[in-house]
């Protein structure tokens, strides 16, 4: 009986600033060091001061995450010694008096399988540390603070998952649930990091540090598993230790037992009041919180009778159904849907791709309508996706420059039709017999007019024709 | 000149044009330049002073508008951030640390043409109570030299005392104001906790603690009171006081306000001479029409191992920032391992501070936080509601400052326990977060005795107008410098 | 009554190097004197705590600090800071 736990990390990039002070929250794009100031370095005289924002998008994590949330929540000190820890003591959250940490337990659903949340809390980020240096003897250790201090949320699972396909599945879930309440963008290098935990059989848990992504969790949490199976195996019990994961090697290691730094001292953090969060600003949240991602997909089912697994991947990626709100109509949304979730997807499948798109929801309307409407076949819509994702060109312009109007006139397509007839009388004769075969004799023509030839024409002509 | 006035006698007489403030601030310097080499009250000097006081002048003469300071000479406890200036909270930690930004009190204060005549001496990180462990050597109390000045805020006290400046600001952790403010013969007020911004001041026990000023008269701590009190986005500790004006009315007097002695504060240990003078302020007061009856608030007994308790916890935590990395002393890291650098780096600090770390590492640890930690919180709580039904019946406490006079510099730097106890009556102020002040009373055989008065939460006003009311009860000789 | 072992274990735990020998026993005398809170009698007490309001927190705004910070603190190689060789 495995038994897997996760504590996710989720930073909140959406936010402007850091948790205690007013820098900026994404420290991407900085010089070292020059995303600081005299709280966030922990000077001497600094004081903390709490971001407003940062509670309310950790209440609604909570929220979303259908954990309890208390009326007043409370900051602890941990403390320990790190040379990315500016104070040497992380200002977080703890639940040893009462209920203090910004969500309580709650539950999620995997597919059909529960989930169940311990807490949820807010906590800063500490600095990076840069090594430098080629062998162990001149290492270099070098510290950039532009990272310490943003909010992070911290979510604790309970050890429910029983396999890593079943955690992978889960913060595919999370992720897109934390993009889609606009706290984060999971997407950018670290915002979102994981530790598992691993027992089998009812013996002792093993926690896993250091993973560099979701990947690397997935293949961490196997490993740990064969291991524990294979000491289980041979009668050798399992310690209850902390391991790291090692991404060269692949494997986990145990980590140097640090008995002394085990002891946090934690208490409550002196120049944080409790939080009084209260009724009307949990009740103003809540209306505010975007749509779910399930409440979408079965929107997006039972309105515009979309297809499961189309209204699956719209509702669940953010930027997908953000296009798709905006350019849908009540005619045009299935069309809409399906050019999202295929032509479109392979064009910005990246960040940069994304970022660098200049495709608007009323191009997609365009395109969608201009589909419905026969001016355009399917496969030209696919080209002038392209240009314009490149360009953000109109529609108009695009057919007319590219050529990709659909020959819709009767007789230029009974020319093309005509010399199709001709090159495949074995088909024609097939399709006099066989009326479903006639597609094949369709597909001739719109390969000779690459596939711009109104497919509605061309196949009543050539039923005419063939008779 | 006169340099031994008043801070509001100092504003009056220059907005008449009586004097200029470059003539009060050189007069100043040399005073400074005449008995701080005796007294040692100043850890740096701001070499720029008196040009500083000359371009007030200017202003002055030219119809620009002034501060309500009027360039009047204030010393900082070394603990308070000054930009740009070395702040090194007496420790050989900080030698080199220079702050990059001013503490709300001293932003405050410039906007008002203050002038900082320089920083003052403490116990290192302001943990003690004789400035005797100040990393810089002691300070001297101007008295008598051969007694402390009492601290952790000494060198205030001695500069106030000695007319070495005109007011001081300090810090109050455990009486770290008050106590000084008694040995020395002035005014030392804490005030309600977050009634003052603490950003800027260096952190010891920051849920307590409170910055103070240290003045000659009351009207002068009611006087740097408006300036400096108020809310400040900075601290999130701090209240609102809704602009309250500390000044007007402060003569009310204390006609039929009910007054209560701390029967734990006059209690075994106490000198005759303190006991005597407590008596003597009682029945000033009853002359001035307050009603005084005994009151007992038995947690005081627990509340100095609840403070050290709590405020060694915190120290212990605001402490471990110093691992030198990113400011401090020239150590340079090559060569070190990240744990074996920090120990090493951290033998600057003195040994007293290394006490209360390693006492703050016992008190919350996860063998003892329930037994200590976690109690002297629930003697924290207690002590607040005694005290806060104590103020349903009585609308001030009373007690003396400090329950012995000044002792001699060395006599009790080897009796930790001893030295402990000194706190007994003050620390309640700090764990209840209640106003408190210490009002210069009378002289023992040449030695200060101060008197303690205390108010409810948010009551900084009413505290003023009662100490002013017994203030005016004496006449004290000056200070024989 | 705590051993020198538990005072060195602590004194590692908070980055300080012993090396006064009269430490252990200040130490020791100083824990005794806390037991007196056992007898304070305050096992149902409630710990106080201070509230403020989610309405007066700090705005979420982004708001450089002014001054070059770095340049005044420790810096090496450009704007790194070093920090001692990580085990």
């Amino acid at each position: 009986m495995t038994k897997i736990g996760l504590e996710i990390h989720s930073q909140l990039t959406k936010l402007e600033s850091k948790l205690f002070c007013s820098c900026k929250a994404n420290y991407r794009d900085f010089e070292p060091n020059t995303n600081i100031c005299p709280v966030c370095m922990g000077l001497p005289g600094s004081l903390p001061r709490l971001n407003q924002k940062a509670v309310e998008k950790a209440t609604m994590i909570a929220m979303a995450l259908n954990c309890s949330t208390p009326e007043k929540i409370a900051f602890f000190r941990k403390n320990y010694f790190y040379p990315d820890l500016p104070k040497n003591f992380q200002i977080t959250q703890l639940n040893i008096y009462g209920d203090t940490s910004v969500g309580g337990t709650g539950i999620i659903l995997v597919g059909e399988k529960k989930i169940h949340i311990t807490r949820i809390q807010l906590e800063e980020d500490p600095g990076r540390l840069i090594y430098e240096g080629s062998s162990e003897k001149n290492q270099i250790t070098l510290v950039d603070y532009n990272r310490a201090g943003t909010p992070l949320v911290e979510i604790v699972t309970e050890p429910d998952f029983e396999n890593p396909k079943e955690v992978r599945e889960f913060l595919n879930i999370l992720s897109d649930l934390l993009e889609n309440l606009g706290v984060s963008d999971p997407s950018l290098e670290g915002a979102m990091r994981a530790d598992a935990n691993v027992s089998i059989e009812g013996g002792n848990k093993v926690e896993i540090k250091n993973i560099g992504s979701f990947h690397d969790l997935e293949k961490a949490v196997h490993f740990e598993i064969t291991r524990q199976q294979s000491l289980h195996s041979r009668d050798i019990s399992i310690i209850q230790e902390t391991r790291h994961w090692d991404d060269k090697r692949k494997i986990t290691i145990s980590s140097r037992s640090k008995e002394e730094d085990l002891d946090y001292r934690y208490f409550l953090e002196g120049d944080i009041p409790w939080v009084r969060i209260g009724k009307e600003v949990k009740e103003k949240l809540k209306s505010e919180m975007p749509e779910s991602i399930s409440s979408k997909k079965q929107r997006y089912i039972s309105k515009y009778d979309i297809p499961a697994q189309v209204a699956y991947v719209l509702s669940s990626d953010k930027f997908y159904s953000d296009l798709f709100e905006d350019a849908h109509t009540k005619e045009n949304a299935k069309e809409v849907a399906n050019i999202i979730t295929t032509d479109l997807m392979g064009l910005v499948d990246t960040r940069e791709k994304r970022a660098s798109s200049k495709l608007k929801p009323f191009h997609l309307k365009e395109i969608a309508d201009s589909i419905q409407s026969g001016k355009i076949a399917r496969t030209s819509a696919k080209n002038a996706l392209y240009e314009i994702v490149k360009t953000g060109k109109e529609l108009s312009d695009v057919i007319s420059e590219l050529d990709l109007g659909n020959v819709s006139d009767e007789s230029e397509l009974s020319q093309i039709i005509e010399s199709v007839i001709s090159e495949e009388p074995q088909a024609v004769e097939q399709a006099k017999s066989n009326p479903q075969t006639i597609n094949y004799l369709v597909g001739k023509v719109m390969q000779k007019t690459k596939g711009k030839a109104d497919p509605n024409i061309t196949l009543n002509l050539l039923k005419k024709k063939i008779q | 000149m006169n340099i031994k006035i008043s801070a509001l006698q100092f504003t009056r007489d220059v907005k008449s044009g009586n004097i200029s403030v470059e003539d009060f601030i050189a007069k100043t310097m040399e005073q400074i330049h005449n008995v701080d080499d005796n007294l040692h009250a100043f850890l740096s000097l701001n070499e720029k002073a008196v040009d500083q006081a000359r371009e007030i002048d200017k202003k002055i003469k030219s119809g620009g508008k002034i501060g309500q300071c009027f360039g009047m000479p204030i010393s900082i406890k070394d603990n308070i951030c000054i930009k740009d200036t070395k702040t090194t909270c007496a420790s050989k930690m900080l030698e080199n640390f220079i702050a990059p930004y001013d503490a709300t009190v001293i932003t405050k204060l410039k906007q008002q043409d203050a002038i900082f005549v320089g920083k003052v001496n403490l116990d290192e990180f302001a943990m003690g109570i004789s400035t005797e462990f100040s990393a810089y050597g002691p300070s001297k109390n101007p008295w008598n030299t051969d007694y402390v000045p009492g601290g952790s805020s000494g060198g205030s006290a001695v500069s106030v005392s000695a007319f070495e400046c005109v007011a001081s600001l300090g810090s109050d952790t455990g009486g770290s104001v008050r106590n000084p403010a008694s040995f020395c013969s002035t005014v030392g007020y804490k005030p309600t906790y977050g009634l003052i911004s603490r950003y800027g001041l260096i952190s010891y026990a920051n849920s307590i603690e409170q910055i103070g000023p240290l003045t000659r008269t009351v009207e002068d701590t009611a006087f740097m009171l408006n300036l400096i009190a108020g809310v400040d986005p900075n601290d999130n500790t701090t209240v609102d006081n809704n602009n309250e004006d500390y000044l007007k009315d402060i003569d009310s007097g204390i006609e039929g306000k009910k007054i209560g002695i701390i029967k734990e504060m006059i209690g075994e240990g106490i000198d005759p001479s303190v006991l005597s003078a407590t008596k003597n302020a009682i029945s000033k007061l009853e002359g001035l029409g307050a009603i005084c009856e005994e009151i007992s608030l038995d947690m005081v007994k627990y509340s100095v191992a609840a403070y050290y308790a709590i405020t060694t916890t915190e120290a212990g935590s605001n402490l471990a920032r110093y691992d030198n990395l990113r400011y401090g002393y020239d150590f340079p890291v090559d060569g070190y391992e990240f744990n074996s650098y920090i120990e090493k780096a951290r033998k600057k600090l003195g040994p007293e501070v290394i006490r209360r770390m390693i006492l703050g590492g016992f008190v919350p640890s996860a063998g003892y936080a329930g037994k200590y930690f976690l109690k002297a919180l629930k003697v924290k709580s207690k002590l607040t509601r005694q005290i806060n039904d104590a103020f349903k019946k009585f609308d001030l406490l009373i007690s003396p400052t400090v329950p012995i006079l000044p002792f001699k510099i060395g006599e009790k730097i080897n009796d930790p326990a001893a030295l402990f106890l000194i706190d007994i009556n003050t620390v309640t102020a700090n764990l209840t977060g209640k106003p408190a002040i210490s009002i210069p009373y009378a002289i023992s055989n040449g030695l200060p005795i101060g008197i303690q008065l205390i108010a409810n939460s948010m009551n900084d006003k009413l505290l003023l107008q009662a100490a002013h009311a017994l203030e005016k009860t004496v006449k004290l000789p000056e200070v024989p410098i | 009554m705590v051993s020198r072992e538990e005072i060195e274990h602590v004194a590692k735990l908070m980055r300080i190097e012993i090396d006064d020998p009269t430490i252990y026993e200040r130490i020791d005398k100083m824990m005794g004197y806390f037991d007196i809170l056992d007898s304070a009698g305050v096992e149902s007490e409630e710990i106080s705590i201070r509230e403020i309001s989610i309405a007066n927190l700090r705005e979420d705004k982004y708001i450089p600090f002014d001054e070059k910070l770095i340049e005044k603190l420790n810096h090496y190689k450009g704007t790194y800071v070093r920090a001692p060789k990580m085990v």
